[in-house]
């Protein structure tokens, strides 16, 4: 009976040579990810992202596969990253009428906010004496990760890079905003959702719409705004730079 | 669902190809969304199954940068070795960001409101 069973050595090595291993490892780790979040409490610090990427990572260590074979699986989620960047024209669209009443304060933060995130970064990083190439990925890291990623193939960085520091980002903004909002004494959602949006993207914008959805819908308008302007303007500033 | 998907792939789709031939500067999903911009505003209406598909993506966007971000086992090594540049730089930079955007927002948002 137990002859009926191929031996556990081959069904590793069917498994892993199958896009299959890194899609259940990938949407487990979310799974646990979002459980660990939702049992905290949505505290910031739980972040679902975070959780995830730290299984994965200890999981593909753990088995010794590398990480373009675990790419090679997990392309598939990656994928919809390009789709799920289109579809921000949603949310954009809902909050059309909000920004043709705050028109100036948002595209002026917005402007604001993007020149921070860039300056700010690569300044520091180059005054603490990073390498070129690390400093690089710096550019569009406070652009939603696959417009970051094409950004940073047109610059001629990494864009495993970019999209390592645009969740770095996005993750530290979530787990922040709250505390540095109240701090600076920004109590309105709208302000606070637009502000997290700008500088945390997509990871920022979930923990927005879980905590509040005005702020939600703000972020997400500031996250594909900033995406646009920062697909047309980060390769211009990086050749200002350099 | 599935005609929100198909819209959705659609400018995707077109997106990827003037990004290809003719604008290559701006990633194709950036045209992408821009297109599917201007077919919603010149509609004036979101159907039902394009708002369900968004919404979904919106909620569970931090899943799909997870493959994304599992590169940084390859970097382990240079970041390691420029931990503290890398760290200041990231922390600092996003949280000046966001101080500075939402500053911004609440100084002029309060000189709009006098004005009105």
């Amino acid at each position: 009976m137990h002859s009926s069973l191929p031996p556990i050595a081959e069904i590793w090595v069917y498994l892993s040579g199958s896009p299959l291993l890194a899609l259940i490892l990938t949407l487990t780790a979310y799974q646990v990810g979002m459980l660990t979040y939702e049992k905290s409490g949505r505290n910031p610090l739980a972040n679902p992202v975070a959780i995830a990427v730290l299984i994965v990572a200890m999981a593909i260590t753990a088995i010794d596969m590398p990480y373009p074979k675990y790419f090679e699986g997990a392309q598939f989620v990656h994928f919809l990253l390009g789709t799920a960047t289109v579809s921000l024209a949603v949310p954009i669209y809902k909050g059309f009428n909000a920004l043709s009443g705050r028109m100036l304060p948002l595209l002026a933060a917005l402007l604001g906010g993007g020149v921070t995130s860039v300056a700010s970064s690569v300044f520091l990083a180059r005054l603490l004496g990073a390498d070129p190439a690390i400093v690089g990925g710096f550019y569009a890291k406070s652009v939603t990760a696959p417009i970051a990623m094409g950004v940073a193939e047109r610059i001629g960085t990494s864009p495993t890079l970019t999209a390592v520091f645009a969740v770095s980002t996005g993750i530290l903004g979530a787990v922040l905003g709250r505390f540095v909002f109240d701090i600076v004494g920004v109590r309105e959602w709208w302000q606070r959702g637009f502000a997290i949006g700008v500088a945390a993207h997509g990871i920022g914008t979930s923990r927005a719409f879980s905590v509040h959805p005005e702020a939600g819908a703000y972020a997400s308008l500031a996250m594909g705004l900033h995406g646009v302007l920062g697909a047309l303007l980060i390769p211009v500033f990086v050749s200002w730079f350099s | 669902m599935i005609s929100g998907l198909v819209q959705i792939l659609l400018f995707q789709g077109l997106g990827e190809l003037l990004s290809k031939f003719a604008v290559p500067l701006v990633p194709g999903p950036v045209i992408g969304l821009i297109g599917l911009l201007g077919y919603l505003l010149a509609k004036r209406s979101i159907g039902a199954s394009l708002e369900l598909v968004a919404a979904a993506f919106s909620q569970h966007l931090g899943l799909l940068f997870v493959p994304a971000a599992v590169g940084v086992v390859v970097f382990l090594p240079q970041l390691r070795a420029q931990a503290l540049a890398v760290v200041v730089a990231l922390v600092v930079s996003v949280l000046l960001t966001m101080a500075v955007t939402a500053l911004i927002l609440k100084a002029l948002a309060g000189s709009g409101k006098d004005a009105q």
